[in-house]
């Protein structure tokens, strides 16, 4: 019982770290000039249908579903939503489930949706350069857990920012050999 | 005496708050009048800002809120609208949602205006807003060049 409760208290325990405080809201973090250079990629042409409909067509081969597009911000969104499944995180239920002798089972992730937001941008006056950010995310939702007598429903959510260079790198190889042009980085 | 008295005091103040329920409240005059703390919280989220033209004056609001690390989920440049969110990091489970809107003012001049909202409660302190400007304004000023 006792132990059940202190592993459950420690599984929940990244849930209690302070909040952001105000004044560091909508502030730069020093990590965002990174994320930048990771996410953008600037390309010579003025023809920024072109841009945009290649992005679009990456996109889809990387099996995303266009959700939304603006075609005057340059702007479009994909998702694609697959099983988030991890064998790793069901031996951890299974043996976290037996050192707190069944009082606890830890809710594993069942489900996610992969998300692209894109822009594609004139970065000079006469608009021959373009740059193409884009910011891929995921949105995870849990499967029901329990700690003591406590039930924990299933779909709580999680959210994060996908930060592997390789996926940003991918995309872009591919984007630009649709539009046959080289892809600068900042 | 006494006992009675104290008996009546207790029955006229226990009337005395039963009473006020019965009276419907009177919707003032003011009633959808701006308050002093609205237009407070205005002034804090509006900023005016030296660009001619919109569209450009959006993608530098764009911008600035991908340097943030905010995701656009919606941007309608006719009406001069944004909408993006984020998670508040590390704090997976905490969203921070943002409407930006861009008018022409006078000239060669436009206001933007911001609403954050933090957890659906919101922001109501001038220190973020005017962080939000400051990165606005640098981005505003890349674009421009």
């Amino acid at each position: 019982m006792v132990w059940g409760t202190l592993l459950a208290l420690l599984a929940l325990n990244n849930g209690c770290t302070t909040p952001t405080q105000p004044a560091e809201l909508l502030q730069l973090s020093p990590e965002s000039s990174q994320n930048r250079a990771m996410q953008i990629r600037i390309f010579e042409t003025s023809n920024e249908n072109e841009l945009l409909s290649a992005s679009a067509a990456v996109l889809q081969d990387l099996g995303l579903q266009i959700e939304e597009s603006v075609r005057q911000m340059g702007f479009l969104r994909a998702t694609k939503e697959r099983s988030a499944r991890e064998y790793g995180q069901d031996f951890t239920r299974f043996f976290m489930g037996l050192l707190s002798l069944g009082n606890f089972r830890m809710p594993v992730d069942l489900h996610q949706k992969i998300a692209a937001v894109l822009i594609a941008r004139p970065i000079n006056q006469d608009g021959t350069k373009h740059e193409v950010r884009i910011m891929f995310y995921r949105v995870v939702w849990q499967g029901d857990g329990q700690a003591d007598r406590q039930y924990i429903p299933p779909g709580e959510q999680k959210m994060e920012m996908i930060r592997d260079p390789l996926i940003y790198q991918e995309f872009f190889f591919k984007l630009s050999k649709a539009v046959f042009l080289e892809a600068f980085t900042i | 005496m006494e006992h009675k008295q104290a008996v009546w005091i207790a029955l006229l103040f226990t009337g005395g708050l039963f009473l006020q329920a019965c009276a419907p409240p009177q919707p003032g005059p003011n009633l959808l009048a701006p308050t002093a703390a609205q237009m407070k919280l205005r002034s804090y989220q509006s900023r005016s800002f030296e660009a001619t033209d919109p569209s450009q004056a959006m993608r530098g609001v764009v911008a600035a809120l991908q340097d943030l690390g905010f995701i656009i989920e919606r941007a309608n440049e006719p009406m001069g609208l944004v909408t993006a969110a984020r998670f508040a990091e590390p704090n997976y489970t905490d969203v921070m949602g943002i409407t930006v809107t861009v008018r022409s003012q006078t000239e060669g001049h436009m206001m933007i205006r911001a609403n954050a909202i933090y957890n659906n409660k919101p922001i109501e302190d001038p220190k973020v807003y005017q962080n939000f400007f400051a990165t606005l304004e640098r981005s505003l000023f890349i674009t421009k060049e």
